[in-house]
């Protein structure tokens, strides 16, 4: 999901220009100027503000309690809701369509029946992405029915239809807009960048506000999240399209309707696929995240058997949703790759024959099912894996918890990380002055971006006390350090390893592939299952997010290492650890750069998420929030989580203001 | 010959901010070197203050090295760049004051231009490639698909029709971009560079079937090129720049007899001379017998072909035009002409 974008964005960043800047800002004397400065500015402040306001964690009189005024707020829209003309005639409608939209894809899904959709789905695979993909989408539905999920899996489907349907079309035309008008792109581009970055549950709290929590309110906050990657690359594919081309049209005569729809939009094939690919793999992820507000369907079965730790319950709603991602992600990026190649085979194999013979065989399956009066999955082919699964469950409680010999049990690692690491971590960042954490942040940022990455960070952080949740955020930040440390960690060894050997490489790709197709949710069932509730299983449901992107692009910024330049270290009779050290980590710079931020990223979303099985901290309020009707604890966390993703992606992304300039 | 298709007077186009840049023609800053320009104005001018006309049936080449405003100038044609002073006129008919419905007009009826990088559609194939110039016109299906059949049989891809740019050569993607600007039957074709993207041989190829397209349909054609040889192989005038300038314009024959400076010296030192220039050039007026004796050759006979002539006999031949005789051609001469001297005295 996440990694496709990035490796857009790792082109940019590959660029030497930036490369030799950033270089520069972190080694030469322009590095050691902004920190002069810097001090400077903080000598003169820190003593006025720690006299003032002491220096503990955030003083109190830079609070502002909004709890109050969102509660008077959300209780007026609550009252209003009704009558109000701006619900009743804007947001009304708009919830009104959804419920329709839903519904009706809904129905049209179970008129279908099993065998209609899975013949409709597996066809359309097997159109689109080859016959592989089909035999996947094939058995997916299959064990979709078995797993006694078919009902869920038909409403997610339906929701993620109508998500999916909106995000197309507003982020094409927002793309559109972008793609034609550079003053658009200019205006749109930061926002898109910002909304990239946030985790998903930043989303739930404003939608829920005006919505109620509902079917509604899980459809918008899906398109909210899912649109920005089609607005993206669909700008960047219109303003990528090649000039030579463009210039040739124009030159024989075409108007700027036709030069958009036979040329540009054509030439952006790749992008606006991929767009849609992204888009589709965002929402279902939201999709199920979206549970907390009303989704239902698959997320929520989920949702419901964690909050009870049944584990069993969990994973029979996870592996269809798991299975979902994978066949839409390979389906949409076969449809991306397949552009224009020959149709090869036999004749009724492609062109308007083969939908043809798609038509009629679904046609037939529905026929079929139906005149077996067997519209959904027959209960006798279901098998219970709840009942198993956490009988096993029980025996790892029993047995691998702890007190194994000598490695311990896994609930013994999950306490003792909680002991060693996150308590002190935790403790300590608490324990810092609140001006130095402003000063560290700002420190960072700005060594690595400009004075107003570092003003962005800085306010951000300060954002955070004033809503009142600095100790809370320092909670989550201390997740966020821990896993983010243990993601690279694991993740550079194994790169290392990876871009070493084409046989680690084999191994570990296909795992990459599937791991980064999972939604986020999923990532929780098998902490929980492995180490129970708590911060731990937490960090490890974000490391494991976390990890595969981590690896992906470092293996690739190491393996693109000029040959030639490692090729010299080797005639000059470097180690292997000589070269991996003094060539190619040093070139691999941008790479690695762009793997911490993108790592630090991920992390966030998933600790975030964590709030749900006993991570604590911002997304248990959010949870709560939700909960509770408490909107306002809910809104003020979901603030800070904004605060908090747009200081930690701030200092850690060192291109973003060279790779603008240079557009 | 006959009335200009296109003309061209005192045509500028200067890059840069637009309010800076429309102040630069004609005034002081013009004269600064690009360097200074480009310091104290943000402006590059690409195109300085050139004038000329291209008539109807001939083959205009300009010349010059990378960076001279070749392509700049054979944009503002048909404005794909718009330029910043001067007049264009095609036919008679001020481009400059087109609206928008005229230009395109302009494009799709009248100047169709090739491009050095194809600029071809990857999406489309061979055939709708070539239709498309007529496809946005508004042509029928059968009608367009006939037509570019036709032109696709003409520059030699028939066969071919079902490709995609990406699995064709890339002198058979020129050969489309040809066949697409040939389409739409356009009064002018314009090239720009055409052929430098081409191996030497393939290149030797195109420019072949080029002149043949000209003699066959005697279409006029703007030909921009940077190599001087294709510029003398298939140019009936030739039109060099430097700098955004026009240095010299007129017949390869007159470039290389009788360079403008020593920039266009320089340009033409390298050229086999005889095989350029004619015995028209090369004569002098006849001696007294000379007149009546020794071979006589038509005033357009190469050099190189009258050196033959001249060894044979021994001595000098006569240059004869409709019975009359315009002057001789002797060793000397001739001997003059492949080395390179200063010819005097030539005969009128
Ligand atoms: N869009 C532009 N903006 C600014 N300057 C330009 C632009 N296009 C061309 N120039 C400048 O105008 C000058 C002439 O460029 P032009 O492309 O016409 O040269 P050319 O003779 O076609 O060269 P080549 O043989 O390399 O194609 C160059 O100095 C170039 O840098
Ligand atoms: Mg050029």
């Amino acid at each position: 999901m996440a990694s496709s974008a990035t490796a857009t964005d790792m082109a940019a960043t590959a660029t030497s220009p930036a490369r030799n800047a950033l270089w520069r800002a972190l080694t030469g004397r322009r590095g050691l100027g902004k920190l002069l400065l810097l001090a400077m500015i903080a000598a003169v402040l820190v003593p006025f503000a720690a006299s003032r306001w002491g220096s503990g964690a955030w003083p109190g009189a830079l609070t502002v309690d909004l709890s109050g005024p969102l509660g008077q707020a959300s209780n007026w829209i609550i009252d209003n809701r009704d009558t109000h003309p701006l619900f009743l005639y804007f947001f009304g409608w708009i919830s009104e369509g959804v419920i329709v939209a839903v519904r009706a894809v809904y129905l049209l899904l179970l008129a279908l029946g099993w065998t209609g959709v899975t013949a409709a789905a597996s066809l359309l695979a097997w159109r689109v992405a080859g016959l592989r993909v089909a035999l996947t989408a094939l058995a997916s539905f299959a064990v979709c029915g078995v797993l006694g999920m078919w009902v869920p899996t038909m409403q997610t489907l339906a929701l993620m239809a109508a998500a999916v349907a909106a995000s197309v079309v507003v982020g094409a035309l927002l793309g559109l807009a972008a793609g034609l008008s550079e003053r658009t792109y200019r205006a749109l581009r930061p926002v898109l960048d910002t909304m990239q970055v946030l985790p998903a549950f930043a989303y739930l709290l404003p939608v829920v506000l005006i919505f109620g929590i509902g079917v509604p309110a899980a459809v918008l906050a899906t398109v909210v999240y899912a649109a920005p990657p089609m607005a993206r690359l669909t700008a960047l594919g219109l303003r990528d399209a090649d000039h030579g081309v463009l210039e040739a049209v124009t030159s024989l005569g075409a108007t700027a309707r036709q030069r958009l729809l036979t040329a540009r939009l054509p030439l952006a094939r790749r992008e606006l696929l991929l767009g849609f690919n992204q888009t589709i793999m965002m929402a279902l992820s939201m999709a199920v995240i979206a549970s907390v507000i009303g989704a239902g369907g698959l997320g929520d079965r989920v949702y419901q058997a964690l909050s009870t730790v049944d584990v069993g319950s969990a994973l029979a709603a996870g592996i269809p949703i798991v299975l979902l991602a994978v066949v839409m992600d390979r389906t949409t990026a076969a449809a991306g790759t397949r552009i224009g190649e020959e149709p090869s085979g036999p004749r009724w194999s492609y062109g308007w024959q083969a939908w043809a013979g798609v038509a009629a065989v679904t046609a037939a399956a529905v026929a079929a099912g139906r005149a077996a009066s067997s519209l959904t999955w027959p209960g006798s082919w279901m098998v219970t894996i709840a009942a198993p699964v956490n009988s096993a469950v029980g025996w790892m409680t029993s047995h691998l918890y702890s007190g194994v010999p000598v490695i311990g049990g896994t609930a013994d690692w999950a306490g003792h990380f909680t002991t060693w690491i996150l308590d002190p971590l935790r403790s300590g960042l608490t324990a810092l002055p609140w001006w130095a954490v402003l000063l560290i942040v700002a420190a960072l940022a700005w060594l690595i971006g400009t004075w107003r990455t570092a003003l962005t960070a800085a306010v951000s952080m300060a954002v955070i006390g004033v809503l009142g949740v600095w100790s809370i955020s320092m909670d989550t930040l201390s997740q966020v350090l821990a896993a983010v440390a243990v993601t690279l960690a694991l993740g550079f060894a194994v790169a290392v390893a990876a871009a070493r050997s084409r046989r680690v490489e084999a191994l570990i790709r296909p795992v990459l592939d599937v791991l980064q197709t999972m939604p986020q949710f999923v990532y929780l069932i098998p902490v929980v299952a492995l180490f129970g509730a708590g911060r731990a299983p937490a960090v490890a449901a974000a490391v494991a997010y976390a990890l595969p992107a981590v690896i992906r692009i470092t293996a690739q910024g190491l393996r693109q290492v000029d040959p030639a330049a490692l090729e010299a270290a080797r005639s000059l009779g470097a180690s292997g650890a000589q070269q991996l050290r003094q060539v190619q980590l040093p070139l691999a710079r941008p790479a690695l750069l762009l793997a911490v931020n993108q790592g630090v990223v991920l992390v966030l979303a998933v600790v975030i998420i964590g709030g749900m099985v006993g991570g604590g901290a911002l997304g248990y309020n959010v949870v709560y929030g939700l909960a509770q009707g408490d909107l306002a604890t809910g809104l003020v966390a979901g603030a800070a989580i904004v605060c908090l993703g747009l200081m930690l992606d701030r200092v850690t992304q060192p291109s973003s203001d060279q790779a603008g300039k240079e557009r | 010959m006959s009335a200009p298709v296109f003309s061209v007077h005192n045509l500028w186009k200067v890059f840069g901010p637009k309010a800076k840049a429309d102040r630069v023609p004609g005034s002081d800053a013009a004269d600064l070197t690009a360097d200074q320009l480009r310091k104290n104005t943000g402006c590059t001018v690409a195109v300085r203050d050139v004038s000329f006309d291209v008539l109807a049936g001939e083959v205009f080449v300009v010349m010059g090295l990378s960076g001279s405003g070749k392509s700049t100038l054979v944009r503002c044609l048909t404005r794909l760049i718009e330029p910043t002073a001067g007049e264009i006129a095609i036919d008679g008919e001020d481009v400059r004051s087109m609206d928008r419905a005229r230009l395109r007009d302009l494009r799709r009826h009248r100047a169709s231009m090739v491009f050095q990088h194809f600029g071809l559609l990857p999406h489309r194939t061979v055939l709708d490639n070539v239709a498309y110039g007529l496809e946005i016109q508004g042509a029928g299906k059968a009608q367009r698909r006939a037509r570019a059949a036709e032109m696709v049989e003409k520059v030699g891809l028939a066969g071919l029709e079902g490709r995609r740019p990406g699995q064709l050569s890339g002198g058979q993607q020129q050969r489309v971009g040809l066949a697409r600007a040939l389409a739409v039957d356009p009064e002018v074709l314009l090239f720009d560079e055409p052929f430098s993207a081409l191996d030497p041989l393939i290149r030797r190829d195109m420019q072949e079937e080029v002149v043949r397209l000209h003699h066959d349909e005697g279409r006029t054609m703007v030909f921009i090129t940077h190599d001087l040889g294709e510029a003398l192989r298939i140019g009936d005038r030739i039109a060099l720049m430097r700098d955004g300038r026009i240095v010299q314009c007129g017949t390869p024959e007159e470039i290389v007899g009788s360079p403008a400076d020593d920039y266009v010296r320089d340009f033409v030192r390298d050229v086999p001379r005889e095989q350029v220039l004619t015995v028209r050039r090369a004569m002098r007026p006849a001696d007294a017998g000379e007149a009546d004796a020794g071979p006589a050759l038509a005033p357009s006979t190469l050099v190189s072909d009258a050196i033959e002539a001249v060894a044979r006999t021994g001595g000098p031949a006569r240059v004869v035009d409709g019975g009359r005789c315009l002057g001789v051609v002797d060793h000397e001469r001739l001997l003059a002409v492949v080395a390179g001297l200063p010819l005097t005295g030539a005969a009128a």
